[in-house]
C-alpha cells in the first residue's frame, strides 16, 4: 500500500513542475502578445488605407499592360505564402492554417494544375512537408519581425516570379488577428491586384467595414504626378511588401495570443489534475492508516 | 470654406485623422496645396513638409520623408514613410545627425546600394533641419527650447 502513495506523490510532483513551466510560458506569451498586438494595430491603418487606395485605382485607371495587373485567362499556377510560427505549443494555430491552405487549393482545384507553397516559419514548413504539398522555398523567420526588411526577400521573389509569368496568382495565408480570443485563418490574394475579392476564401472583418466609404463613381479620373507609370512602379512593390509585412504582424499577434491561451488552459488543467491527485493521495494514505490500525488491533486481540 | 477629412498615416502609427480646411505637401514635382474639391490625384511625396490648416487652430507643421498622397472626393490620404512633428525635432540633434549622415557618405568604401541609402538619409536629415530652422523664428516652439 505504501508503494501506492509513493507513486501518487511522484505524479503530483511532476504535474506541479509542469504547472510551473506552463505558468511561466503563459506570462512570457502575455508580454509578447501585448507587444505584438500594439504593433499590428498601429500598422493596420496604413496597410488598409494603401490597400483601399489600390482597389480604387484598379477601378478607375486603365491598368492593362502593367505587369502587376496581369489577369491570366486561365489560372494554372499559383503560389501561396504560408506565414506560420517557429514554435509549437500554440494550440491548433498551424493546423488550422495549413487546413485553410488545403481548402483553398481544393477550391481552385479544377483549373489550377500546380500550387507552390513558400513557407515563412518552421512549423508551417513541417506541416506542409507532412501533408505532401509542393514546397518550393522556405524563408527563415524571426520570432518577432521588427520591420518590413525581413519580408523583402519574399516580396522580391514573388514579384520576380509573377512578372516572369511563372504564377498566375499569388496568395498569402496567415492568421488574421481579430482579438486575443479569436483568430481566423485567412488566405488573401496579393497578385494580381483585383477589385473583385474572392469571397470563397473568406473575408476579414476589418477589411469589410469601410467606415468612410469613398464613392468611386464621383471620381471622373485620377491625375498622376509625376506620371501614372512612375507612381505605379514605385507604389506597387511597396504595397506588396506592406501587405506581406502586415500579414506577418497579424500572424505574430495571433500566435502569441493563441499560445497564451493554450498555456493558460494547460495551467488550469494541471491545477485540476493536482487537486484530483491530492484527493486520491489522501484517500490512499487514509486507507493505509486504517489498514495499519486494523492490523494492530487484530494483533492486540489475538494476544488477549 | 468647406472642410475635408485628412488622414496621415505611417507604417508606425496614425499621425492625424481630422477635418481640415487646407493641407500643403511637397510632392516630387513641387509644393502643392490641397483645398476641398481638389481633383482626384495620386502623387509621390518628396522629403519635405506638410502644413495642415484647421479652422480656429494654429497651423500644424510636420516633416515628412517620402510617401504618397491620394486625393479623393471629401478625403485626402497621406501614406508617409515617416512623419515628425516640427515641435518634436531637436535642432541640435538634427544638426548632429546631418553631420553623421554626411560623414558616412564621405567614407569611400560604400557600394552603390549603400550609397543610395546614405544619400537618402542625408537628404532626410537636411530636410528636418531645413524645416525646423524655417519655422523656429516664426515663433513656433521647437524641441530645443
Amino acid at each position: 500500500m505504501s508503494q501506492g502513495t509513493g507513486d501518487i506523490k511522484r505524479r503530483i510532483k511532476s504535474v506541479k513542475s509542469t504547472n510551473k513551466i506552463t505558468k511561466a510560458m503563459e506570462l512570457v506569451s502575455a508580454a509578447k502578445m501585448r507587444k505584438a498586438i500594439s504593433r499590428v494595430l498601429s500598422t493596420r491603418s496604413y496597410a488598409d488605407l494603401s490597400w483601399d487606395m489600390i482597389l480604387r485605382l484598379v477601378k478607375k485607371v486603365d491598368t492593362s499592360g502593367h505587369p502587376f495587373f496581369r489577369e491570366a485567362k486561365e489560372t494554372k499556377n499559383i503560389a501561396i505564402i504560408l506565414v506560420s510560427t517557429n514554435r509549437g505549443l500554440c494550440g491548433s494555430f498551424n493546423g488550422q492554417l495549413v487546413q485553410k491552405v488545403i481548402d483553398s487549393i481544393k477550391i481552385h482545384a479544377p483549373e489550377v494544375t500546380n500550387t507552390d507553397i513558400i513557407t515563412f516559419g518552421v512549423k508551417g514548413r513541417e506541416e506542409v512537408i507532412r501533408k505532401n504539398l509542393n514546397l518550393i522555398a522556405d524563408f527563415p523567420k524571426n520570432d518577432i519581425t521588427e520591420n518590413s526588411v525581413d519580408v523583402l526577400p519574399i516580396a522580391h521573389l514573388l514579384v520576380k516570379e509573377f512578372k516572369a509569368e511563372k504564377y498566375d496568382k499569388v496568395f498569402v495565408a496567415y492568421m488574421d488577428f481579430m482579438s486575443s480570443l479569436k483568430q481566423i485563418a485567412h488566405v488573401k490574394q496579393l497578385l494580381p491586384f483585383s477589385s473583385h475579392i474572392d469571397e470563397r476564401l473568406g473575408h476579414i472583418i476589418h477589411e469589410k467595414k469601410n467606415k468612410e466609404h469613398v464613392d468611386i463613381d464621383e471620381i471622373a479620373e485620377f491625375t498622376f504626378e509625376p506620371s501614372r507609370e512612375e507612381i505605379l512602379n514605385s507604389f506597387l512593390p511597396k504595397l506588396i511588401e506592406m501587405q506581406l509585412f502586415q500579414a506577418v504582424l497579424e500572424s505574430e499577434a495571433s500566435e502569441h495570443s493563441a499560445r497564451m491561451f493554450a498555456m493558460r488552459n494547460a495551467s488550469d488543467a494541471a491545477t485540476d489534475m493536482i487537486n484530483e491527485l491530492t484527493l486520491i493521495y489522501n484517500q490512499a494514505r487514509q486507507a493505509n492508516i486504517t489498514a495499519e490500525l486494523a492490523e494492530i488491533s487484530a494483533g492486540a486481540a489475538a494476544l488477549e | 470654406m468647406k472642410d475635408f477629412t485628412l488622414k496621415i498615416v505611417t507604417p508606425e502609427k496614425v499621425v492625424l485623422t481630422d477635418k481640415v480646411s487646407q493641407v500643403s505637401v511637397t510632392s516630387s514635382t513641387g509644393q502643392i496645396t490641397i483645398l476641398s474639391n481638389h481633383v482626384p490625384l495620386v502623387s509621390q511625396l518628396a522629403a519635405g513638409e506638410i502644413v495642415v490648416k484647421q479652422q480656429g487652430k494654429e497651423e500644424n507643421l510636420m516633416a515628412v520623408f517620402g510617401g504618397f498622397v491620394e486625393v479623393v472626393p471629401g478625403q485626402v490620404i497621406i501614406l508617409a514613410d515617416r512623419v515628425e512633428n516640427v515641435a518634436e525635432i531637436d535642432e541640435d540633434r538634427a544638426e548632429e545627425a546631418r553631420k553623421r549622415a554626411e560623414d558616412a557618405l564621405q567614407d569611400k568604401k560604400v557600394d552603390s546600394a549603400e550609397f543610395a541609402a546614405l544619400t537618402a538619409n542625408l537628404e532626410k536629415e537636411m530636410n528636418r533641419l531645413r524645416i525646423v530652422r524655417k519655422y523656429k523664428h516664426k515663433g513656433i516652439r521647437t524641441g530645443k527650447h
